[in-house]
């Protein structure tokens, strides 16, 4: 058997620690696996506060935090050109093979690609989120998603419905797309040692409090099922703009004894908060996955979810109830829940989902993808350019203009800064003896 | 103590001397160009030129912007621009030294092409440790030596004593051997004390 390639990965996206969300523990946690696997992961996104520069975590994961400053939502300053020197630099002293983006909209990322692709490097996109087609926000980065996808190498979604949404907006061909989807960390997140009791049942409820998460479904589907079940109670826990919407239905329905809201929940203790419930409630109106829902069954919780977008390909059919988003039926499917809750064992559940589930089983799917994206042939600009001569009448003429100038700018960047004065990292290699961690460098 | 062999680069060169009377001498010298210095020269020229041409053309003509004027105004910003990129690439500095005395301390010396010399002594009991940093800036990245030293909040760099425009940036394999002697001048101090 020949030995497997290595690569050394730039992971690149807006979105990283110390941010927390989906998107940033699917970057952590898929560079952890893969430097377990051999090959080299460098991340680098924009700068957090007073964070900038270059930090090393967990297992000697180097991040690079570029001081771009962030301007909308946590994404750097759109500026076409100005962040090439910086991603060249980096991809030549950090010797890169392939260049993994992150998020569709993170325009950090997409110029990173850009710039990789002018450079010749091979690179892959991750997309994590849905998006729709009709209002202006979404025709807008659809049309970039666009841009970036016209001349890939592959590209990974996280469910199928999330490929076929992907492949809708942006015109690239399905058999370039890879599923892989994400997984949940079943170490962290384990059943409670001693079982709840069902006398009372513990219905429990982490999202942000935002139109998108559900939240107005909450505040119809609360007070129907404290009517209907006298034995039931809520925790809420999360926090957002609708979170006063909650509020007052508290207040409108005297349900201060029976529905808890906690805040916002630190990701280090979503677990303990877990743990003490029976159920979990997710009211998303959309999700291209919904790690939220793998984490509660792996904790040993009965989940009842909406039926949108990438839901349904989850979880299990006796692990998951499914409703439509609407105050009725998911009434009737708390119901339906209520009564399985007897046969449902925590631990068969946690066990059952660490085999289907675990990270390094989406590590080695992605390191075939990085195979594949490094089979593709290298190309000059004149053979790349009618690719995104398709994305439009107007569209592709602009799109191949900022190639055409992408390219002479990194052709300058060349003469003033020739790649020979632009020094390799040497690497470290990290030993960790019983005492103390000690860093040894190959120098 | 063996002197190493001197290190080359296109813009600086490393010299050591371990010989010299117990002193551990580093030094890295920065090449100077001609062309550097005549185009700084040459943009002075041409800044007091372009200064001179818009105060005598405001006496005597009226501000109306003609298509010949703005021509003659676009190719003038142009090669101030582009005079002034290249004046970034001038440097004062002559070489930058660091010499270990151990158990006494380090002195920090930078000469400069004028012949002034700026000296800084650092006594061995005040450094913790020397470090070398990855310094990212939002168009690059490069390699600094700095020394941690106690009681005070900032780092102080080894190699940008000064506040020039284009400041001292040599290549890692220079800063390694400084850096290694350092560490080595301050743990044989550590181990004396205790």
């Amino acid at each position: 058997m020949d030995q497997q390639r290595k690569h050394t990965i730039l992971m690149v996206s807006d979105f990283f620690y110390p941010n927390f969300g989906g998107v940033e523990s699917h970057i952590y946690y898929l560079s952890q696996c893969l430097l377990k696997l051999g090959h080299k992961v460098v991340v680098m996104t924009h700068s957090y506060g007073k964070r900038t520069g270059v930090r090393y975590v967990t297992n000697g994961l180097k991040v690079y935090y570029v001081p771009w400053r962030a301007f909308l939502m946590q994404n750097t300053l759109p500026t076409f050109y100005l962040t090439l020197p910086i991603i060249r630099t980096i991809l030549i002293r950090e010797r890169i093979s392939i260049v993994h983006g992150h998020q569709a909209f993170s325009t950090l990322c997409h110029e990173a690609l850009m710039h990789a692709r002018t450079m010749g490097y091979k690179v892959v996109f991750t997309d994590h989120s849905l998006y729709g087609f009709a209002d202006v926000g979404s025709i807008h980065m659809n049309k970039v998603l666009q841009f970036t996808l016209a001349d890939i190498s592959q590209a990974i979604c996280v469910s199928h419905t999330s490929k076929e949404n992907t492949v809708l907006r942006s015109g690239i061909t399905p058999d370039r797309v890879f599923v892989v989807p994400n997984a949940v960390d079943t170490a962290m997140f384990t059943p409670s040692t001693c079982r709840l009791s069902c006398d009372e049942i513990v219905i429990v409820v982490i999202s942000r409090l935002v139109y998108r998460k559900g939240a107005d479904l909450l505040v119809e589907v609360i007070p129907e099922v404290c009517h209907l079940f006298s034995n039931v109670r809520f925790i809420v826990g999360g926090d957002g703009p609708k979170r006063v919407r909650l509020e007052e239905m508290r207040e409108k329905h005297s349900l201060q004894d029976r529905v808890e809201m906690l805040g916002a929940v630190p990701h280090a203790r979503v677990r303990s908060v877990l743990i003490s419930g029976h159920i979990f409630l997710n009211s998303s109106l959309t999700e291209a996955f919904c790690i939220a829902i793998l984490e509660a069954a792996s904790c040993g919780l009965l989940t009842v979810s909406t039926r949108v977008g990438g839901v349904p390909e989850v979880l299990p059919d006796d692990m998951v109830v499914l409703s439509e988003p609407d105050p009725g039926d998911m009434v009737h499917a708390i119901r339906k829940a209520i009564v399985m809750l007897p046969s449902i064992d925590p631990y068969a559940m946690h066990q059952r989902m660490k085999k289907l589930y675990s990270w390094h089983d989406v590590a080695k799917r992605t390191e075939i993808v990085y195979d594949r994206a490094l089979q593709s042939s290298d190309e000059n600009l004149l053979r790349r350019l009618p690719r995104y001569l398709k994305c439009g009448s107007w569209a592709g003429k602009m799109f191949c203009l900022v190639m055409i100038v992408n390219f002479l700018l990194w052709c300058l960047l060349d003469l003033w800064q020739p790649v020979e004065s632009i020094e390799e990292v040497p690497d470290l290699v990290f030993i960790r003896n019983e005492h103390e961690d000690v860093v040894h460098d190959s120098i | 103590m063996m002197s190493e062999a001197p290190i080359f680069h296109s813009k600086y060169s490393y010299h050591h001397d371990g010989k010299a009377q117990q002193l551990d001498i580093h030094e890295i010298l920065v090449k100077r160009s001609r062309l550097g210095i005549f185009l700084s020269y040459s943009m002075v020229v041409v800044f007091l030129g372009t200064n001179v041409y818009f105060v005598t053309t405001k006496v005597f003509c009226i501000l109306i912007l003609t298509f010949f004027e703005v021509n003659i105004r676009s190719i003038w910003s142009i090669l101030v621009c582009f005079l002034l990129a290249k004046f970034l690439h001038y440097n004062p500095v002559k070489k930058e030294r660091v010499v270990i005395m151990p158990a006494f301390g380090v002195q920090l010396e930078t000469h400069y092409w004028s012949g002034r010399i700026v000296r800084l002594f650092v006594p061995i009991s005040k450094i913790l440790s020397s470090m070398l940093n990855e310094c990212v800036t939002p168009v690059t990245c490069y390699w600094s030596l700095a020394l941690l030293l106690r009681d005070e909040g900032e780092l102080m760099l080894v190699f940008q004593l000064i506040r020039s425009v284009q400041k001292l940036q040599p290549p890692l394999k220079m800063l390694v051997p400084v850096w290694k002697a350092l560490r080595a001048a301050i743990n044989c101090e550590e181990t004396s004390i205790t």
